[in-house]
């Protein structure tokens, strides 16, 4: 199945529309720009980009490169991560990161076979085949080798990405119709997360002359916290529960007994949105092995009030999903790492869908809800 | 320990060339060791070179010797940061001890820690009298269990590194531990990167973990007119290996499983049906049209079941973990005085674990033997013995300091 591919070359353009590109990183190496040197002040124009780029990321608007100049844009990209970086800020990287995600699948969808195959090769050292085949459900264009494709795939968690549910044949997954750009752009911002956690980055300092192009970046960043800050404090939002929590005290509802983690999830998850103790131990007194002094023990703990006086966090999305607690994810499950920003994304969601009930009756609806949730 | 296993250990380490320690990556590893009758393990050791290794081992004979399957900058740093992980190599373990035989019957006991209850064979998961987990087994192999263990290497090299993974037969490093079981080593840099994540995406696949039969085409699309679009047994991969399943077990099964799975839908019997149904998924192009909806779930029930039969029996750990300690090809096993041993697919079949592993074969030795069942060490046989019958015999040396490892003998 192994093709003569017509070599294509990445332009210029590319570079800016993909800058983890080997030809983008060379260029911009080039240029001297790095985290220990940032020389970029010597070319002013690129500043705006660059902030351009951040805000647009973190507003979730698409950001899009200048055709015209795309050399500033190349550069503006490493000032714009340079400034990211500086921020330090773990949600807006990761709001960077995935906004830099949906902004490649964009581009990708509109490329011809053989530049994504050239992209992928540069970008990530991957080798993807372009076949053609046709099964009844679904229409194959290309194939990737195993191994690169668990790179990404697992942070997707759903069963459809699952290496057992793919076809798989000689080292290679066959990708289904446009599935190539979710993987690519899924390594795009893994590149990007995975930087963020280099020891470099971690102790580097944004120079204080650049700190004034970052004040607009700033404001924004303090409206958007609400959403993506887990420093946030939280309150109690019945229908904003992300589904492997309502998966959980459905267990609970049902009599099971859960397993430690499980316990653990809930109890982490009930305490961050604002609920008590008292409200989390009620909760657990439903399940079959309970043990009031115990239960309590553990709950107190977790929520720092005794031993370690650390409130602990809950576990992250893929940390659930390793012990089978991710249930089959639904939208906007695909947005989000973190159960929590699941939860404030859905309040704000809801913020903004107009409510069909009318005043009165939604006051008489917020009783009812309140005697139901007591008896959650 | 006793004086004659040291001395043993010692003689093996000392009769063996550097180039039986070879090891890819050798200066990128971790060593760690386990000394007799020491609790604590030696960890975060690196050498120069395989020979400055010899020497340590004929200094002091370790119990067990095992490398990590993680290569590091600085291997003999503690701590994890300054260790700097570059890579692991993908790994797979079968253990005798996780798949349940007949033959455990004969050869294991366990015994609830709480209430003294115990039984032969397979250990039970609780204790079936005070339903607590702690319990303690008594285990040992015989050719029976050892030659499922080597059928499930053959069926995880078979069945999937070579068709579904793509490796060749020299990427491919078998190693008998010197006890119960085989590891697979895959020589392929490409998987050396992988996370945990992606690392168990294997090992489910190998598993029949999570595997989603409508993923593979059993999908009714639509309701009116249900029709599969089925997979093909002239598929590659687990599409293939579901659609096979059905045509097999509707080919054995016995008119009363048919009679399970036969729905009366038109003027024809079990056998008819039968015939029709097998005719349609061998077509080339395969076809499962025609059938109800309740007929294609049908297939969805055989098409689970069948899973059990083809998935591998791997310990999962082992191939999720990326900074697993493994036991060092060549080095000797504490519990068996046995060598663990690279084998070449080739010679996979003819190799005989409780004979070719044998380390020391000159000599014999005076034991006295306390309880053992029915064993075999090379040529030679023994067992059982029970706990009240205790003697004290004469055997080849690999057999006597078996037993001595294994707890079951002392030296007279
Ligand atoms: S993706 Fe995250 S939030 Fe959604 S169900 Fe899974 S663990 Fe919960
Ligand atoms: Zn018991
Ligand atoms: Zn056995």
């Amino acid at each position: 199945m192994v093709k003569m591919q017509k070599r294509v070359f990445l332009t210029k353009e590319d570079q800016a529309n993909y800058p983890f590109l080997k030809e983008a990183t060379n260029f911009v190496e080039n240029f001297g720009v790095n985290l220990r040197e940032l020389s970029i002040e010597d070319y002013p124009s690129i500043i705006p980009r660059a902030t351009q780029w951040i805000q647009d990321n973190i507003e979730g608007n698409m950001f899009t490169t200048n055709i015209k100049d795309p050399d500033s844009d190349i550069l503006a990209y490493p000032l714009a991560l340079a400034f990211l970086f500086g921020l330090k800020k773990e949600w807006v990287i990761n709001r960077f990161a995935t906004s830099e995600q949906k902004r490649i699948k964009t581009l990708l969808l509109n490329e011809n076979p053989e530049h994504i195959i050239e992209i992928a090769k540069s970008g990530f050292g991957w080798d993807l085949e372009s076949i053609n085949i046709n099964q009844e459900e679904a229409k194959f264009q290309f194939s990737i080798s195993v191994a690169n494709y668990l790179e990404i795939a697992p942070q997707f968690h759903s069963a459809e990405w699952k290496l057992i549910n793919r076809y798989v044949d000689k080292g290679k997954v066959y990708l289904r119709n446009l599935e190539y750009a979710r993987l690519l752009s899924g390594a795009a911002e893994n590149k990007i997360k995975k930087r963020a956690m280099e020891e470099e980055v971690r102790k580097f300092e944004l120079p204080e002359k650049f700190k004034p192009y970052l004040i607009n970046i700033t404001k924004i960043i303090e409206q958007k916290k609400d959403i993506y800050d887990e420093e946030t404090p939280l309150i109690w939002v019945e229908e904003a529960k992300p589904p492997c929590v309502i998966a959980m005290l459905n267990d609970i509802e049902s009599g099971k007994n859960l397993s430690h983690m499980a316990r653990f999830t809930i109890s982490t998850f009930m305490l961050n949105v604002g609920k008590k103790v008292e409200d989390v131990l009620e909760l657990f007194s439903r399940v079959p092995d309970f043990d009031e002094g115990k239960t309590r023990y553990q709950i107190e703990h977790i929520a720092g009030e005794i031993g370690s006086k650390q409130k602990y966090k809950m576990p992250k999305c893929d940390v659930l999903r390793s012990f089978g607690l991710c249930v089959g994810p639904d939208a906007l499950c695909e947005e989000v790492w973190y159960p929590l920003i699941y939860y404030r994304k859905k309040i704000e969601e809801m913020k903004k869908r107009p409510s069909p009930v009318p005043q009165e009756q939604s006051e008489e609806l917020k009783k009812v809800r309140k005697r139901l949730q007591k008896n959650v | 320990m006793y004086n004659v296993v040291l001395e043993q250990f010692q003689h093996y380490y000392k009769s063996l060339r550097k180039e039986d320690l070879s090891l890819l990556h050798f200066r990128e590893r971790e060593f760690a060791f386990l000394q007799f009758d020491e609790q604590t393990m030696i960890r975060h050791m690196s050498f120069e070179n395989e020979a400055e290794m010899k020497d340590y081992l004929t200094i002091r004979p370790p119990a067990h010797l095992y490398y990590s399957s993680a290569y590091y900058q600085n291997p003999q740093d503690s701590n994890m940061g300054r260790k700097g992980w570059i890579g692991a190599d993908l790994i797979f373990d079968i253990d005798a001890d996780h798949i349940p035989t007949e033959c455990k019957k004969n050869h294991d006991t366990w015994k609830c820690l709480d209430c003294n209850e115990g039984g032969v064979g397979f250990p039970p998961e609780e204790c079936p009298n005070c339903k607590k987990k702690r319990i303690s087994t008594n285990t040992w192999v015989c050719d029976e269990c050892l030659l499922v263990a080597k059928k499930e290497i053959f069926k995880l090299i078979d069945d999937y590194l070579i068709p579904d993974f793509g490796l060749s037969e020299g990427k491919i490093e078998i190693c008998f531990s010197g006890h119960r079981g085989y590891h697979l080593h895959v020589i392929d840099d490409s998987y050396k990167i992988l996370n945990n994540d992606g690392r168990r995406e294997i090992a489910d696949y190998v598993r029949g973990l999570g595997l989603k039969p409508d993923l593979h085409g059993f999908k009714v699309i639509s309701k009116k007119d249900p029709l599969l679009m089925g997979p093909d047994i002239y598929n590659k991969g687990w599409r293939g290996r579901l659609a096979k399943s059905v045509y097999a077990h509707l080919n054995k099964c016995n008119s009363k499983e048919l009679k399970k799975l036969y729905l009366q839908e038109k003027n024809e019997d079990e056998e008819e049906y039968r015939e029709r149904v097998l005719q349609k998924i061998s077509g080339s192009p395969t076809w499962w049209g025609g059938l109800s909806e309740a007929q294609i779930k049908k297939f969805y029930v055989i098409a689970l079941e069948a899973i059990k039969d083809m998935a591998c029996n791997i310990d999962e750990r082992v191939t999720i973990d990326t900074k697993r300690l493994i036991r060092y090809p060549n080095s000797l096993h504490g519990k068996s005085g046995l060598r663990a041993c690279r084998i070449s697919y080739n010679d996979l079949e003819r190799f005989d674990p409780l004979g070719d592993a044998i380390a020391f074969k000159n000599g014999s030795i005076k034991v006295y033997v306390k309880d053992v069942p029915k064993i075999r060490i090379g040529d030679t046989e023994i067992g059982p013995i029970k706990e009240k019958d205790r003697k004290e015999i004469e055997v080849p040396m690999a057999l006597g300091i078996y037993m001595i490892c294994k707890g079951a003998a002392k030296p007279v």
